[in-house]
């Protein structure tokens, strides 16, 4: 997937309805990759607290002798925050409406982030 | 035969298991049990350990024991098609409903932990066999987790944060506020749905809500 087909896909996934942004983060150093979100929403922040939250993640299955992540979902009372992760350092993440339709948006992210390279 | 290769192995898990299997078709179910704890010690992902700890607590109809084995099975070897179908065969035959319909909060090998958001273990475990440390280390890693994701909550204007799931490759474990002042993690094998991952841990946040006004 060349950069052209990430933004594609990242497009594709703002267009459910309830997606406010999608964005590919570096979760080594929570930096913004590629992005496709509505104005309002802080997409390096998005970034930041994303990859802090996957860090932690995989903090918790390591104390639990579990595997690492392959993929996160906080649902909160007005949105939703998905990630799956791609190839190493690369994580796909959406903001959602908590409304949304979470579960399509998470068969997506995983489709997209497995052909992310 | 078994035992003499036993105490010429007595690290080998194959070799306890070997022995557990005698004991189980001997119809002596404490020792296949103590056998078969053996073989966990010496391989904590001995897969067949755990369906022979699964296949005894069947044939005494503890249907929640056998499912919580298959499970930890699932966890080792997601991709064995034996450990499915013998968790589809247990969820099948159990009366009226699911196994964990009364969540276990206090039994440090269910799967659920409670604690508060020092990271301090409240109550229940994580680990294959109630393994205390285990279950600290986690409570201190799963409060860390607690808070962050309401840091994220918080900053992006989200609200309160309802759930939380990670997906690992053997793995799923959902975390839940309860009150505002802890969170339970429930930890599965891979193979339950998602719906009802959160399902459980919702019907657990509840018990531990309720248990945490009780020791106030």
């Amino acid at each position: 997937m060349n950069p052209e087909e990430w933004s594609d896909a990242l497009r594709q996934l703002t267009g459910i309805t309830g997606v406010l942004g999608a964005l590919i983060i570096s979760a080594d150093d929570g930096l913004v990759v590629a992005e496709t979100a509505i104005d309002e929403l802080a997409t390096a922040d998005v970034a930041a607290l994303a990859a802090a939250l996957v860090s932690r993640a995989a903090r918790c299955t390591a104390a639990m002798r579990s595997a690492v992540p392959s993929s996160i979902h906080l649902l909160a009372e007005q949105g939703a925050v998905l990630a799956v992760a791609g190839p190493p350092p690369l994580w796909l993440v959406a903001v959602a409406r908590h409304d949304a339709e979470l579960g399509r948006l998470r068969l997506l992210l995983r489709d997209f982030a497995g052909a992310l390279r | 035969m078994a035992l003499a290769g036993l105490g010429h192995y007595p690290s080998v898990a194959d070799a306890h298991d070997l022995l557990a299997r005698i004991r189980a078709d001997q119809g002596d179910d404490a020792a296949a049990i103590a056998a078969w704890h053996a073989a966990l010690e010496c391989d904590p992902a001995h897969v067949g350990a755990r369906k022979g700890l699964a296949f005894v607590a069947f044939r005494a109809r503890d249907f929640t024991t056998a499912e919580r084995q298959l499970e930890l099975a699932a966890m080792h070897a997601p991709h064995d098609a034996t450990v499915m179908v013998a968790l589809d065969r247990v969820r099948s035959v159990q009366p009226g409903a699911v196994a964990e319909d009364v969540p276990r909060l206090t039994d440090p090998a269910s799967g659920l932990l409670l604690y508060d958001m020092q990271g301090m273990r409240l109550a229940g475990g994580v680990g294959d066999d109630g393994d205390e440390t285990l279950a600290d280390a986690v409570a201190a890693e799963g409060a860390g987790l607690t808070r962050e994701a309401a840091r994220l909550t918080r900053l992006l204007g989200l609200g309160r944060t309802r759930h939380f799931l990670v997906e690992t490759a053997d793995a799923r474990i959902a975390m839940i506020p309860v009150a505002d002042d802890a969170a339970l993690l429930l930890h599965r094998g891979a193979a339950i749905p998602i719906g009802r991952l959160l399902a459980l841990a919702g019907r657990a946040a509840q018990a531990a809500d309720e248990w945490l006004e009780r020791m106030r």
